[in-house]
């Protein structure tokens, strides 16, 4: 989000339109509200702090970890701790100051190698390291990827564009349990000499994922058409 | 008539400013694994709520890392925490969660994460 | 959990009594063909962000009904010792996959997140959380207040970030 220069622009146009869904999802907050399921100042204060959320921190974490050989070290052993040098606090930065139902607070850094590439899945739910990556997107939390990522990695893969040798061992990391995960890519060549905002820009949410590899010049996530699960396994 | 109560705030008390799985750190005794082992995973009965996934029940793997420690979510969910224990980062070769994957591709692992009590010694 | 609580053995009864209808909500078959989608409303008003407004406060409604930290399973408390409404949290897991099914079952062809709120909406009201009557008349009386003629709803937007939202996001 670019949200620091934006009283540099005029207002962005606004949808001058009441949708049905806009109307739905105000009317299901306000009946849960008035029937105790929870309160609006709990709601307000949550939503308040998902607004906040997003990449930018673990990029960030991503580039200086490949600037500073001590701070990667830091970033595997206790990704904890190297996210407070990035703004995230797992621990107090939450409303709750203890995690969430689906937050807790342990993020393990996946160091990649040229023969090791990781990549990260929640097969039983959508367990995301949302405090440092913002909300999962749509094909994350679809059965479709969820259930075949774990089952036809390569394919999985090949199908968001990256294809990779024999050599390279494909490591699904399953996220059950009270770890979040992001991916420590290899630095990719081409960026000698680079800034940390220079080398955080190609860490896209994807490369956090491990479902992309950074390149230079690229700065966005490809477009990813969710599909029906096809085999699916399990539940 | 009494109703019984129900502490809904002791993990909230027990959590806050620590975090989760920090505040059950130094609960579990002495891990049984050791990094490098070969462990089983149980497959234990659950009712309605389990993480320990079907397909990574009855497969072998390799101990990669011992993790922090925490009651299991089996537990957790129906609130009982008392019982603390270790949780180990598991791999498993994926030509041994799958018999069709393909041998060329035989490097390729899964990792996850599995509490104690649901491993079984190789 | 290899011991089992005879007591649990019972509520797996209730449970199964609570299993989800997941038969189609007039309500929601209506909104789905009448609504119109982000990806739609967002092209032609030339907005940018991929995401309409509402999403993280649904995002958060959902994480708000996954209860305080994470959600006991509350049926396991017998229906005469539930103490509040809240008793009645829609645990997490629980919901995730009644999203998917209902999702596979009645939404597929819905933009994201307009499924993912339909599927909520329909799990709230087959659960008996909400009539399909009570969600009804609320849509209406919201739909109004958001249409409301200028100023009207003024001091309501300082208190409620959902309109807020509206304009700033």
């Amino acid at each position: 989000m670019s949200d620091h220069d934006d009283h540099l622009h005029p207002p962005a146009p606004m949808v001058d339109e009441v949708s049905e869904f806009e109307v739905l999802e105000l009317a299901v907050r306000e009946l849960a509200i008035e029937k105790g399921l929870f309160t609006q100042e709990d709601h307000d204060r949550w939503t308040e702090y998902m607004h906040t959320l997003g990449p930018l921190p673990a990029a960030r974490l991503v580039a200086k970890a490949w600037l500073d050989p001590e701070y990667k070290e830091l970033a595997v052993k206790d990704g904890v701790k190297a996210s407070l040098e990035v703004g995230v606090d797992w621990v107090s930065g939450m409303p709750t100051q203890f995690g969430t139902p689906s937050d807790y607070c342990n993020l393990r850094v996946l160091e990649d190698t040229p023969t090791l590439k990781h990549v990260v899945v929640c097969t039983l739910c959508s367990c995301y390291p949302r405090p440092i990556l913002g909300q999962s997107p749509e094909w994350y939390r679809t059965p479709n990827y969820r259930r075949r990522i774990v089952r036809w990695p390569r394919q999985v893969l090949a199908e968001f564009g990256l294809q990779l040798p024999e050599d390279v061992e494909v490591r699904v990391e399953d996220s059950n349990q009270k770890s979040r995960f992001i991916v420590l890519p290899v630095r990719p060549e081409g960026t000698e000499g680079w800034s940390e905002d220079q080398l955080a820009e190609i860490v896209t949410r994807d490369v956090l994922i491990g479902v992309a590899v950074p390149k230079p010049g690229v700065t966005a996530n490809a477009k990813r058409p969710v599909r029906k699960a096809v085999n699916p396994y399990g539940h | 008539m009494n109703k019984p109560h129900y502490d809904r705030e002791h993990h909230v008390k027990k959590a806050t400013g620590i975090g989760d799985p920090q505040c059950f750190k130094g609960e579990a005794g002495k891990p049984k694994f050791n990094v490098g082992d070969k462990v089983r995973v149980r497959d234990l009965p659950d009712i309605f709520y389990t993480r320990t996934q079907g397909y990574v029940r009855g497969a072998v793997a390799t101990v990669a890392e011992i993790v922090y420690e925490s009651p299991p979510a089996e537990n957790e969910s129906w609130d009982n925490t008392e019982v603390v224990e270790w949780f180990y980062s598991l791999v498993f070769k994926m030509t041994d969660l799958w018999p069709d994957y393909p041998e060329y591709f035989a490097k390729d692992t899964v990792e996850t994460e599995i509490p104690e009590h649901y491993l079984e010694a190789v | 959990m290899t011991d089992v609580n005879p007591d649990y053995l019972e509520l797996d009864k209730e449970m199964n009594e609570r299993a989800l209808d997941s038969s189609p909500i007039e309500l929601l078959e209506r909104i789905k063909i009448e609504g119109r989608v982000w990806e739609e409303l967002s092209e032609e008003y030339g907005v940018n962000n991929p995401d309409p407004p509402w999403r993280v406060s649904l995002e958060s409604t959902c994480d708000q009904l996954a209860g305080g930290y994470w959600a006991p399973f509350n049926v396991c408390l017998p229906k005469e010792e539930r103490e509040s409404p809240s008793d009645d949290k829609v645990d997490a897991i629980e919901r995730r996959w009644e999203e998917d099914d209902l999702v596979a079952k009645h939404y597929a062809d819905v933009p994201f997140p307009e499924r993912q709120l339909l599927a909520l909406a329909h799990t709230l009201v087959r659960r008996g959380i909400m009539t399909e009557q009570e969600l009804a008349a609320k849509m209406k009386s919201v739909s109004d207040r958001l249409n409301m003629v200028d100023g009207a709803y003024e001091d309501e937007e300082l208190s409620n970030p959902g309109l807020a939202n509206k304009q700033g996001a």
